[in-house]
């Protein structure tokens, strides 16, 4: 073989070489998630498999992850428009407040209490959705500055926890299993992901949802009507962050100040890893549900191989970074190679 | 500091030529330019005029060519090179940053005295300051940019340049956003940096300004130039037939739809005002022809469509739509009553990138495409269906209607764009530039289905730059200056030179002479 042939030949194998690692790179930034995912159950189960494989604890990890996928969903539909919600876990603390207080305080029936607390949920996210539009505050603040509003609200209307007055079938609602022996939350979940999977891909609304999200100038000169599309975002996902706070007062038996503060960065941590799913740093609603069901899943475990509470949030903020880093990483490296 | 008597050709540009994507933007373009001398340089949209001061800022890198400052080789592709040789370019925006002060912005990028780093403004400012009285600057240099007038804007800029000591200063379309005692004043400004030694390379499209201001004119056209006069040597129409150029298309072979001008248009404008860009604007478009809008970038054009559009809403005039009064509130209510527009950015404001083809089409007509009229679930289905049809009625070339639209070329692009508009069974369709960036064989393909829209009885006004297509594609072209429209061209009239001499006929001065002579 000549010199050439031999560089030819060298060349060819070299460009097959980086064929195959581009598709590799693909695949890692669309399946590494659900990969890493597999694999934490996996390891789990190999090392704890008595506790951590069994049908009580799955459906402890679904129960968990129920709260954090309906408040994640919803967020999910705000940033499909291209906005932030940073208001959804102090909606979720307030209603939570509220929705106890209508019961106790106000003696108000059940089904009233949480069909007023969902709408004032709503309401909030419609808030939000007209400071964002119709006052064109920047989403950061005007939900950020709606949520801190909330946490005083929330102090003004009930400085103490509200544990006594509710219901005994207010906190069943969260305890009990209609369905399948299933928790009710994860049946709930099921139903709003499922509600919401269907609006965003099925509907025409959802679909101009996703259009004003990849350009909202070419979706305005098509005849949408951008600020209506994003307020129904905001709406939802106020909603959303309602439903988890009433649902978490629920199975707490009482309203707390703050109790659902939390929620807002798992919700964006479980988005954010979803956004790493499948698709290309798009937010859809099946992968926040992989999103959420990854922190559920690593939470369990840590706290099976008895890893401190505070190893928690370190477990969050770093497979965060990992999953989204490491998607644009091999996005990037499969674009040059 | 300069005599009047600089030695002659202090800058010589020799065979500078740059190319983009394979098109020749300037073609082996020669220019000397003189100290204390004003230099015109004209040219029709895309003759080269930008690329060439862009080359001379040493922002854009030619292909060939070289540039000699004052005997000596100038370094290519490198701004500061270029400033350091005493050339000092003043762009139409002019980048002035607006809450600095007069002062600050004239300052901006120049070594500054400073004390133990501490900027010592009273002894930075010596030279602005000198700078600001050579132009006779009246208001306090300390006053914030953003609280002067654009006049005063250009002062600052002339000052900033005059601080640095440049040797020339190149003006881009300086009286586009000044009143005309502004232009008076900012020309006699030049005339004096002239006399004091400055060159001045002047780019306008104001050719009456060139031929009063400028000592000489060079035009070029497609990259050349094609032709150099001292002052007084060239009129305006000698002026116009060289930016034309003689080898003027015959005209079209295919001859023109004469619509049927006795039935009601389709659409028309009555007497439409908007801020300063739209002045007087009236036009029907008649079933059947495609109407175009010709002009100069800039002269309100883009702005009638955005107010036909909805995106902004007239200070006065009316709309009609089939008769009917027609005042859109918002973009939704135009497409609502049958009134598209294709805009001229097609990938920042037309497509979704990452969206596929189907889903571009499809976006303005889901309430069509649903199951069940009343619930708002869009039939995968019919969305297919449609979408497949559009997408061989127009020849669009994909892979499918799934495939990404960011993967298809420019022409195609468009191509689903108005495939969006046709599904949609729109009554007026706006195309902005439908073929800018686009290769000869795909805008041809655009001007067929454009024409079978118009056939079909879609009202169709087209807006382009480009000459050479308005004189392809349009049954009837409106030309455009300054807001006004100078004139009407049908069959064939529509020829490459009308549609520039037209393009600038200053209506407002015609009628202001008229109204002197009466």
């Amino acid at each position: 073989m000549t010199a050439g042939g031999i560089a030819a030949a060298k060349g060819a194998e070299g460009l097959r070489k980086s064929a195959w690692k581009r598709t590799a790179l693909i695949w890692l930034s669309r399946y590494g998630t659900i990969l890493g995912l597999l694999l934490m159950i996996l390891f789990f189960s190999i090392n704890a498999p008595g506790i951590f494989l069994s049908r009580a604890n799955f459906l402890n990890i679904l129960s968990q992850a129920s709260l954090t996928a309906i408040i994640a969903s919803g967020l999910t539909c705000t940033l499909v428009v291209g906005e932030f919600d940073l208001s959804i876990g102090y909606v979720a603390s307030f209603v939570g407040l509220i929705v106890t207080g209508l019961m106790a305080y106000e003696g108000l029936p059940i089904w009233l209490s949480i069909v007023g607390a969902l709408a004032l949920g709503a309401g909030i996210g419609i808030l939000n959705g007209l400071l964002v539009t119709k006052v064109r505050i920047n989403a950061v603040i005007s939900t950020l500055g709606v949520g801190t509003m909330l946490t005083g609200l929330g102090f003004t209307y009930s400085a103490f926890p509200i544990a006594t007055g509710i219901p005994r079938a207010f906190t069943n609602i969260s305890l009990g299993r209609l369905v399948f022996g299933m928790p009710n939350p994860v049946i709930i979940m099921v139903v709003v992901l499922l509600a919401l999977w269907v609006i965003l891909n099925k509907t025409d609304i959802g679909q101009k949802m996703q259009a004003v999200g990849s350009n909202m100038e070419a979706a305005r000169l098509s005849g949408i009507r951008v600020d209506r599309i994003k307020i129904f975002a905001f709406a939802v996902a106020g909603f959303c962050a309602a439903m988890t706070g009433t649902l978490l007062s629920s199975l707490l038996g009482s309203g707390t100040l703050a109790a659902a503060d939390g929620y807002l960065l798992d919700a964006f941590a479980a988005v954010f890893l979803g956004s790493a799913t499948l698709r290309e740093g798009e937010f859809h609603i099946v992968g926040t549900l992989v999103g959420v069901l990854i922190l559920a899943v690593g939470f369990n475990g840590l706290s099976i191989f008895g890893a401190p509470t505070h190893f928690q949030p370190i477990f969050k903020g770093g497979i965060l970074i990992l999953a989204v880093g490491m998607s644009a990483l091999a996005r990037r490296y499969a674009a040059s190679a | 500091m300069m005599s009047p008597s600089a030695p002659a050709a202090w800058m010589r540009i020799r065979g500078i030529t740059k190319s983009f994507a394979g098109e020749l933007a300037l073609d082996h373009a020669d220019l000397s330019i003189e100290r204390g001398k004003v230099h015109g340089l004209v040219g029709a949209n895309g003759a080269g005029k930008s690329t060439l001061i862009r080359c001379l800022a040493g922002v854009t890198t030619p292909d060939e060519g070289e540039v000699a400052v004052n005997g000596e080789i100038l370094p290519l592709g490198s701004p500061r090179a270029s400033e350091r040789a005493g050339l000092a370019f003043i762009h139409q925006e002019l980048n002035l940053v607006p809450h600095f002060s007069a002062l600050q912005n004239m300052l901006l990028g120049a070594p500054k005295v400073t004390r133990l780093g501490i900027i010592d403004w009273r002894r930075s400012g010596v030279a602005a300051r000198a700078a600001a009285e050579r132009i006779g600057i009246r208001f306090p240099l300390e006053t914030r940019v953003c609280e002067l007038s654009v006049a005063q804007r250009w002062l600052v800029m002339i000052g900033k340049a005059l601080a640095r000591d440049a040797s020339m200063i190149a003006m881009d379309e300086p009286t586009a956003s000044l009143s005309e005692p502004e232009s008076e004043q900012l020309f006699a400004i030049i005339r004096d940096l002239s006399a004091q030694g400055v060159a001045i390379l002047y780019v306008s499209h104001r050719l009456e300004e060139v031929l009063q201001l400028c000592d000489r004119i060079t035009v070029l056209r497609d990259g050349r130039v094609v032709s150099e006069a001292q002052r007084g040597a060239l009129d305006k129409k000698g002026l116009v037939q060289a930016i034309i150029g003689h080898a003027v298309r015959a005209p079209d072979e295919r001859g023109r739809f004469a619509a049927d001008r006795r039935r009601q248009p389709i659409f028309s404008a009555r007497r439409i005002v908007w801020k300063h860009a739209v002045k007087d604007v009236s036009l029907d478009v008649y079933e059947g022809e495609v109407l175009a809008l010709g002009g100069l970038v800039g002269a309100g054009r883009t702005e009638f469509a955005h107010l036909v559009a909805g995106l902004n809403q007239p200070d006065s005039g009316e709309f009609a739509l089939e008769g009917r009064r027609f005042n859109p509130a918002s973009v939704a209510d135009a497409v609502r009553a049958g009134v598209a527009l294709a805009p001229e950015e097609r990938r920042s404001q037309g497509v979704m990138l990452q969206r596929s083809v189907g889903f571009n089409i499809n976006i303005a007509t889901l309430e069509k495409l649903r199951n069940v009229a009343g619930l708002p679930f869009v039939s995968g289905a019919k969305a297919k269906r449609q979408a497949d049809r559009l997408i061989v009625r127009l020849r669009i070339k994909t892979a499918g209607a799934d495939a990404k639209i960011a993967g298809l070329s420019g022409g195609n692009q468009q191509k689903a764009l108005i495939a969006r508009w046709l599904g949609a069974g729109v009554k007026l369709l706006i195309l902005d530039e439908p073929s800018r960036g686009v290769d000869v064989g795909a805008r041809e393909e655009i001007h067929d289905a454009i024409r079978a829209l118009a056939r079909s009885g879609v009202g169709i006004l087209v807006i382009s730059s480009d000459v050479e297509e308005l004189a392809l594609l349009a049954d009837r072209v409106l030309v455009m200056h300054e807001g006004r429209i100078s004139g009407e061209l049908a069959g064939a009239e529509i020829t490459e030179a009308r549609i520039i001499e037209l393009s600038y006929h200053d209506v407002g001065e015609a009628r202001r002479q008229q109204g002197d002579a009466a």
